[in-house]
């Protein structure tokens, strides 16, 4: 039984527990005042039913593919499991899917759970590169004049940039909710590999559907390697023949959406 | 005048993302924007460059929700570095937060929730504000909030509370006068006697907004025009304070820019009220 007089900080987490714990009180008349129109435990309630309001709206900004999918029941089902587990402990929302995509993964009863998880894990990524810092990007032109000495160049990608690789073609469905057309035929959820980076321009999120020759060459260059290191790599794992002209083609490509940072004058002359 | 010296800003509205695209295209003749600080701390994407556009342009005022200044955990002292940088790289005239807790044990609701007012809620607070105030290198202003409980631990009215918090922490008071009406209508007390009790002084900002009447109790929603009954408590009060930067906060089925603004500067024709319907506020 909680006394009226409850110590501050005693007060703070019976409340909370009831909140955002969904703890049950048995004792709120102690603590609480009815109104003239309200008990109690009516009051507090409407603290505890705004709570799952509140993680839910958040979670569905970010989230809007996964919500698509599961429906509005099996996603309010999730959150609220979710958020169980991991209440938010940061002073943003924005943050507060950052686990969802392995619990989802860890779960057992979703509905095409795999699926999910990869939805969630571009959706996070999407929101992750929204909020990135910005970055100069590289000069494609710099580059171009280096010559031969250009395969021992180190480039990095932009903070705003994931490289993510899926088991089912998440992308696509992402892309035909988008649409916004409830009649749309959306992609069917079968194995399909599909390899994908996630990056920033002008401000604005992109998506890059990529070859896997492509995404190993990014991993291989995300991961520190020289560019002619990251192209041998690249050449020998590929199960086919890959032409010069090819990899030219993808920098150019690249370079033009601004995905790797401006290389600073101490990476240059490593470099050279 | 309050007692900083800090300016009237004049008539403002809560900088949301729905008029990005109008402000940097058209870039609206309007007094000052409000900014919800946590929406910008820790984005280097889009929303801080449409911030800095914005802050080059007109006066801002940073208002956050996650400062949780009753909470009895420590003070999360890198937010507040956080809040700190954000304020100088907008030139903010103050920081404002709400007289909340919004989590313990390292949680957060991400609700304004209540605090009980007796003298060691007011002991730690005021110990709080002024630590807060210390960090930010700037007198802090809190905002009244509006409730749904009374706690019975309670053994001052909040109006009371605030007043002795805003003299005792030194620091500024946010008056927003739909919280006052909501909670009056929550509580049953007489708004008129709160509006009264706040040291004028102290008053650097006021907030208007609508809410969502349900009978039994108000919800504060921030969904609507502002009711009569609030604008004029809001004349009441200007009475008292003379000028005071004002600013509509409008979240949810906001409107377009100009539908918000509008109803923004009703509050000049209730600045110059006569007394009689001032004073008729129930």
């Amino acid at each position: 039984m909680a006394p009226p007089d409850l110590p501050l900080d005693r007060l703070q987490r019976w409340m909370q527990d009831v909140v955002v714990r969904d703890r049950r009180a048995k004792d709120v008349d102690q603590v609480i005042l009815p109104s003239r129109t309200l008990t109690a435990p009516e009051r507090l309630e409407i603290y505890h039913r705004m709570y799952p309001i509140r993680m839910r709206e958040a979670l569905e900004s970010d989230y809007p593919g996964l919500r698509h999918f599961l429906g509005d029941e099996a996603f309010d089902d999730l959150v609220q499991r979710y958020v169980a587990a991991h209440p938010s402990r940061s002073y943003t929302l924005n943050r507060l899917g950052d686990h969802l995509a392995d619990f989802i993964a860890r779960s057992a009863g979703l509905r095409r759970g795999a699926f999910c998880a990869e939805l969630a894990r571009l959706e996070h990524a999407i929101a992750v590169v929204f909020d990135a810092p910005e970055n100069p990007v590289l000069d494609g032109a710099v580059v171009a004049e280096m010559g031969e000495a250009v395969a021992d160049l180190r480039l990095r990608p932009i903070d705003a940039f994931r490289l993510l690789q899926f088991r089912y073609p998440v992308g696509a469905y992402l892309d035909s909710v988008r649409d916004d057309d409830e009649s749309h035929d959306h992609p069917r959820v079968a194995l399909k590999n599909t390899w994908i980076a996630v990056f920033r321009r002008d401000y604005s999120v992109q998506r890059l559907d990529l070859e896997k020759e492509q995404y190993s060459l990014l991993e291989a260059l995300q991961g520190g390697a020289t560019l002619g290191e990251a192209v041998l790599a690249t050449m020998r794992r590929s199960r086919r023949a890959l032409a010069p002209e090819e990899f030219f083609r993808w920098f150019r490509r690249w370079t033009a959406a601004g995905i790797f940072r401006a290389t600073d004058s101490d990476t240059l002359s490593s470099g050279l | 005048m309050n007692r900083w010296n800090l300016p009237d800003l004049g008539i403002g509205i809560g900088l949301r993302t729905v008029h990005f695209p109008h402000i940097l295209s058209q870039r609206p003749k309007i007094d000052w924007f409000e900014i919800l600080s946590e929406n910008f701390l820790d984005t280097g994407g889009r929303p801080l460059y449409v911030l800095d556009q914005v802050a080059e342009r007109y006066p801002v005022a940073l208002h956050g929700v996650s400062m949780s200044i009753g909470s009895t955990d420590p003070v999360n002292v890198a937010y507040l570095e956080k809040l700190k940088a954000l304020a100088a790289r907008t030139r903010a005239h103050w920081v404002s937060d709400h007289l909340c807790w919004t989590g313990v044990q390292g949680l957060n609701s991400h609700d304004l929730l209540p605090m009980p007012y007796n003298e060691e809620s007011l002991r730690h607070t005021v110990a709080r504000v002024k630590t807060v105030s210390e960090i930010l290198e700037r007198p802090l202003v809190l905002e009244n909030p509006s409730s749904y409980v009374e706690f019975r631990s309670s053994t001052m009215t909040e109006w009371d509370f605030l007043a002795r918090l805003a003299e005792d922490a030194d620091c500024g008071l946010l008056l927003d006068v739909n919280n006052v009406y909501v909670s009056s209508f929550n509580h049953s007390f007489d708004p008129n006697v709160y509006i009264d009790a706040i040291p004028a002084d102290r008053v650097v900002q006021y907030h208007l907004a609508g809410h969502t009447n349900l009978g039994t109790h108000i919800l504060d929603t921030h969904s609507d025009r502002a009711v009569d009954e609030v604008w004029r408590l809001y004349a009441r009060s200007w009475r008292r304070t003379g000028g005071v930067a004002t600013l509509f906060e409008w979240d949810e089925g906001i409107p377009s820019f100009e539908v918000v603004h509008e109803e923004a500067l009703k509050a000049r024709a209730h600045r110059e009220a006569p007394a009689e319907a001032v004073h008729g506020a129930a």
